[in-house]
């Protein structure tokens, strides 16, 4: 159990190394919630009641920057409306930059980052989720780099054209010749390739093709807890030549065992009842309500994380791992880390498990800095030496 | 600095305006006293001049090129140098866009528009269209738009000692002193939107300073819809001009009531002079003029006719209806159109500015109408844009809920 002063020690460690959380999906709760009404969501004010995030909660949290999510769903029902609806998140993040400016600052460098640090402001990057909302067009991609996004998730939960998801069936069998360009191009931008949510084909190839570091934004370790969303071994060994971080996710049915096969559970319980396993109708509630009330969800906590977290430092080392909570992106979240007020209860896990000071200000915020600085470094070289690249998807992959 | 360039202008623009009456009469023409001189500013008689017109151009062709001609042409370049051309209208991106090899340091016959021709046309400012040749609409109109502002940076980044990507008033200064032509971006056709205020914001994070409302539910022949009028709204608090060119009379009327902004109308000349389309009544030109929007005639056979004396003769009407303050120049090159003689491409401002010198243009309403206008409708609505975002938050109204 944490003890009082370890969560001290953990408060006061924030202060000078405050997280650089890889993956919050604030912006999609307020569209679904309130259409973007941040007045009617005003997060300056307790959100507690409708959100895991407001700004007192990613203060008490130790929050310093913040890559927030511009995802918008890859199912193929929403697909044309991709590209316009990832503006609009966009433009939501910087409308919540410009509402909360004491707060918030904006943040498009390695060198950002740092200012908002020394200001005492969350840094505000943007993550977009997945390459469908690029469509795949190299000259969107770039589009969304002026427009602020650091990093790009090549899939989200299904395949795309040019690159296999970890939760859906392998059809590329990992990134496509044109993926391997969208890659390139990303490197000569300098947003960073995030590998979260791709299959492990996918990670593979990317780590091939990409000449910056990766990033997974929100994924934590296959060995502990066999999910596809998680990272296998092989991969994770192979971060310290590629320089790139593993950003560790909470989210239960992915962390803990017994959550991963309750879900399974449960999902197959609703398809024997003929519905959907993500159906929200009130019939498959009252399905779903049955079996949680035969079958209790099992129940992760910060202790589950930190096994994750001792894992991954074992196998990729302590400069190769990050935090990113997913947090207003899951349901569930693991006791302790309810909120973005909870990374405190992570760190004094932390040192309560030997981590010196040294390792965990890596795992909070050096190791995020550092990799968009290495990106940006990626990208000047580049620059000087290529033009943007045009190839379609028509061209490269026939 | 760029501020103290501004107020300069500024002072210029507001110096003696020459009144109608008290123009010059037109001495004699420099290419041949027979030809009949054209009225000043004479509008009845008009309609009826274009048949007249096409023995004049004839005549012209046949004389040689006179002591007095190459005159009027270097008192034009020497006036040009001082005040030079802010352009309303290129359809150079969409032209790009199927020539990726094209170098506009060296330009090429088929297209009317790189570097040198832009300098040697005195162009110091030009507005680059995003509008979209093929019909696209809704969600595919907003990717192809990103592609089209890539494109163009893409382009701008590649020749960076002649262009300079600009938005603002001040960066127009800034980038005419470093001897740079000044880019600015649009008009976009409005189906870019994809009907969202949020993907308005983000193409003016992008740099889009212009917006046609034409050719959407929110902005049709039947006029701005309730959110066309929240989309106008938000471009004044934004700072992205509307564009009133081939905008349906009830859009152009309610716009005018509604923007905080001046309008631009990129591409519209006289329709007194020639019953086109896009071009403006004397009534909606009247309004243009009390509203200090700019109506800024394009260079194209169709809208103005085919010979440097036609264009002179909207902007004399222009000049006369909406006012000296409201006439600007849309060289509307690379757009498909084909333009009247003698200005063909680019390069050719100096022969409309040498007829309107030789009608006895002011200096002062021909600096106006090169740069001057274009410079005050920038700073307006850089100024209104200032203004609107303290008092007004980002709209999140969306077309379903206004529109129904």
């Amino acid at each position: 159990m944490t003890g009082t002063g370890s969560l001290e020690e953990a408060r006061e460690l924030l202060r000078e190394f405050p997280v650089a959380d890889g993956h919050n999906d604030l912006p999609w709760a307020l569209r679904q919630q309130v259409r973007y009404d941040l007045g009617a969501r005003d997060i300056a004010t307790d959100q507690s009641a409708h959100l895991h995030t407001d700004l007192a909660r990613l203060h008490a949290g130790g929050v310093g920057a913040q890559f927030w999510s511009v995802y918008v769903p890859s199912d193929s029902a929403f697909l044309p409306g991709a590209v316009p609806a990832t503006l609009e998140q966009i433009d939501c993040v910087r409308q919540l930059i410009d509402r909360y400016p004491s707060r918030l600052r904006s943040a498009l460098t390695a060198a950002d980052m740092e200012a908002a640090r020394a200001e005492g402001r969350i840094a505000s990057l943007m993550g977009a989720e997945g390459g469908h909302s690029i469509d795949n067009s190299l000259a969107t991609l770039r589009a969304l780099y002026a427009l602020g996004v650091r990093y790009m998730t090549l899939t989200h939960n299904d395949n795309i054209a040019w690159a296999d998801s970890a939760t859906d069936e392998p059809a590329v069998g990992g990134l496509s010749a044109f993926g391997r360009a969208v890659v390139r191009e990303m490197n000569r931008e300098g947003m960073l390739v995030d590998l979260s949510h791709v299959a492990a084909t996918t990670m593979r190839d990317a780590l091939d093709a990409s000449a910056a570091p990766v990033i997974f934004s929100h994924s934590s370790s296959r060995a502990v807890c066999d999910h596809p969303r998680n990272i296998p071994d092989d991969v994770l060994e192979r971060l310290p030549a590629n320089g790139g971080v593993a950003m560790v996710t909470f989210v239960p049915k992915f962390v803990l065992q017994a959550a991963v096969d309750w879900t399974a559970a449960a999902d197959e319980n609703m398809r024997a009842h003929g519905l959907h396993h993500l159906d929200t109708t009130p019939e498959a509630m009252r399905v779903h309500r049955e079996f949680e009330e035969r079958n209790p969800r099992p129940v992760a906590t910060v202790a589950t994380v930190a096994d994750h977290l001792d894992h991954m430092r074992e196998v990729a080392g302590v400069d190769h791992l990050g935090i990113g909570g997913d947090y207003d992106g899951t349901a569930f979240t693991p006791d302790g880390l309810n909120d973005v007020s909870g990374y405190p209860n992570l760190i004094a896990e932390l040192l309560d498990r030997g981590w010196s000071r040294t390792d965990l200000a890596k795992l909070t915020w050096r190791n995020a800095v550092r990799v968009l600085g290495a990106a940006e470094d990626v990208a000047r070289d580049l620059k000087s030496r290529t033009g943007p690249s045009n190839a379609t998807l028509e061209q490269l992959d026939g | 600095m760029a501020d103290l360039q501004d107020e300069l202008q500024a002072t210029a623009e507001a110096g003696r305006l020459d009144a109608p009456a008290k123009r010059k009469p037109k001495p004699s023409h420099r290419f041949g006293a027979a030809e009949p001189v054209a009225p000043p500013d004479g509008t009845a008689e008009r309609g009826t001049a274009d048949a007249a017109r096409a023995p004049e151009a004839a005549g012209r062709l046949a004389d040689p090129e006179g002591a007095e001609q190459s005159d009027g042409l270097e008192e034009a370049h020497a006036f040009l140098a001082d005040h030079p051309v802010a352009d309303g209208y290129s359809g150079l991106p969409w032209v790009l866009r199927h020539l990726p090899w094209y170098d506009l340091e060296l330009g090429e016959s088929g297209v009317d528009t790189d570097v040198p021709r832009m300098r040697e046309g005195h162009i110091g400012a030009l507005f680059w269209s995003l509008h979209l040749s093929e019909p696209l609409t809704g969600d595919r109109a907003v990717g192809a738009t990103l592609e089209q502002l890539d494109l163009v940076h893409k382009a701008v980044h590649a020749h960076p000692a002649g262009l300079r990507l600009v938005r603002t008033a001040s960066e127009v200064t800034d980038a005419h002193n470093c001897g740079r032509v000044a880019i600015l971006l649009g008009p976009a056709g409005a189906p870019a939107l994809g009907d969202s205020l949020a993907i308005l914001r983000a193409l003016h994070a992008l740099g889009l300073k212009a917006l046609t409302l034409a050719g959407v539910s929110w902005a049709s022949e039947a006029g701005l819809s309730r959110f066309g009028e929240e989309v106008v709204r938000e471009m004044n608090r934004v700072g992205v001009l509307a564009d009133l060119s081939g905008a349906g009379e009830q859009t152009i009327r309610r716009t005018l009531a509604v923007s905080r902004a001046p309008v631009l109308c990129t591409r519209s000349a006289a329709h007194a002079l020639r019953p086109h389309p896009a071009n403006l009544t004397d009534d909606l030109l009247a309004a243009l003029g009390e509203a200090h929007g700019l109506c800024m005639v394009p260079l194209t056979a169709e809208q103005t006719g085919p010979s440097v004396r036609d264009v002179a003769d909207h902007l004399d009407h222009v000049r006369s209806i909406a006012g000296p303050k409201s006439v600007g120049l849309s060289g509307t090159y690379d757009s498909g159109a084909a333009h009247p003689e003698d200005l063909t491409d680019a390069s050719c401002y100096p022969h409309l500015v040498a007829e309107l010198l030789h009608r006895g243009w002011s200096h002062d309403d021909l600096a106006l109408l090169t740069w001057g206008n274009v410079q005050r409708v920038l700073r307006s609505a850089d100024f209104t844009a200032r203004a609107a975002r303290d008092r007004r938050e980002a709209s999140t109204a969306r077309i379903a809920d206004l529109d129904g």
